[in-house]
């Protein structure tokens, strides 16, 4: 059996044919996406700013970083099962498409790069300025978790 | 004229046919309409859930507000700026959509909310901050910034799909 068959007997699976046939179904996961997002992106873009120095600095960078991961994973866990239901809706609309290919591979970049060198460099709490490699890291971060924002709207755009 | 026929005669100006014709400039007003929640709703949301105890406790609360609200600032200028840009160009489908009239009626309570807890709350926040936490009061707008919030989140990702 081919991926597509299976992406295809899933797509046609009765939960995910209601939401997809249902009148408000896809704009009620799509919102899910999109609440998703907006605290995933808010989470990482507090922390990159503390990091690089320009946000807040009354506090410390891993208290910091403690109260905003629960809400990081659990923005994640939102964005993956919803992410999941609208590829499964259409499976068609995605595999094909050049902007899906690149935001999975900018998410699965963002997820390793956070999971990894991100976690080191929020970890401890320096009272110094904040050096290069902080500033470099917090950049790039920036970068992979916007670029799959980004890639993800150009879905819609660009075949 | 009406209001409905000039949003049509605004849809069909030809600053808002270029911009929706255009193949690139339409995708990025509303990228970065999309992109500009985290640094605009997203830091009120922060302040929400701070305020009604859910996060962030155990740093002063005052300060986190003006730390994150310089930001939220910014976020919010180009969520106005490419939501005006965005309007143009569907003036005339937006003006009888439900959707986009409940998002309205919640920016302009959100307003209202934001302007009484700026003027009731707001300059007592020294007050109460340290001490048990925030008053009835403030949680009252918090958790109605937060339900407002996200139903005008719901109400403008539903909105497109009757364009």
């Amino acid at each position: 059996m081919s991926l597509l068959s299976v992406l295809q007997s899933c797509s046609n699976w009765a939960p995910v044919a209601l939401i997809r046939d249902s009148k408000y179904g896809m704009p009620a996961v799509q919102s899910f996406h999109l609440m998703g997002l907006t605290v995933l992106l808010t989470t990482v873009l507090v922390l990159d700013l503390r990091l690089t120095g320009l946000g807040r600095r009354d506090y410390g960078l891993s208290w910091l970083a403690r109260q905003l991961k629960p809400w990081t994973l659990g923005a994640i866990a939102v964005m993956i099962s919803s992410g999941s239901l609208i590829f499964l809706a259409t499976p068609g609309k995605y595999l094909d498409s050049h902007p899906f290919r690149l935001k999975m591979a900018l998410l699965s970049l963002a997820l390793l790069f956070h999971f990894s060198v991100l976690r080191r460099f929020t970890a401890a709490d320096s009272s110094m300025r904040p050096r290069p490699a902080d500033v470099i890291v917090a950049c790039l971060s920036l970068t992979f978790w916007f670029g799959v924002g980004w890639a993800g709207r150009a879905i819609a755009f660009v075949p | 004229m009406s209001l409905f026929e000039w949003c049509q005669w605004l849809q069909h100006t030809h600053f808002a046919t270029a911009i929706a014709e255009s193949d690139w400039l339409f995708p990025l007003i509303e990228g970065s309409h999309i992109l500009a929640l985290p640094m605009s709703v997203g830091m009120v949301l922060i302040l929400d859930l701070r305020l009604l105890g859910l996060a962030f406790c155990g740093g002063p609360a005052a300060k986190l507000v003006n730390n994150l609200l310089r930001w939220s600032r910014i976020g919010f200028v180009v969520m106005f700026l490419t939501g005006g840009l965005l309007l143009i160009t569907q003036a005339g489908k937006a003006y009888g959509n439900a959707f986009f009239r409940a998002k309205l009626i919640f920016l302009l309570l959100l307003g209202i909310n934001a302007a009484v807890y700026q003027i009731l709350f707001y300059p007592k926040m020294a007050q109460w901050d340290s001490a048990r936490g925030a008053p009835a009061g403030a949680k009252f707008c918090a958790g109605f910034s937060l339900v407002l919030w996200i139903g005008v989140i719901v109400c403008g990702r539903t909105m497109a799909y009757q364009f």
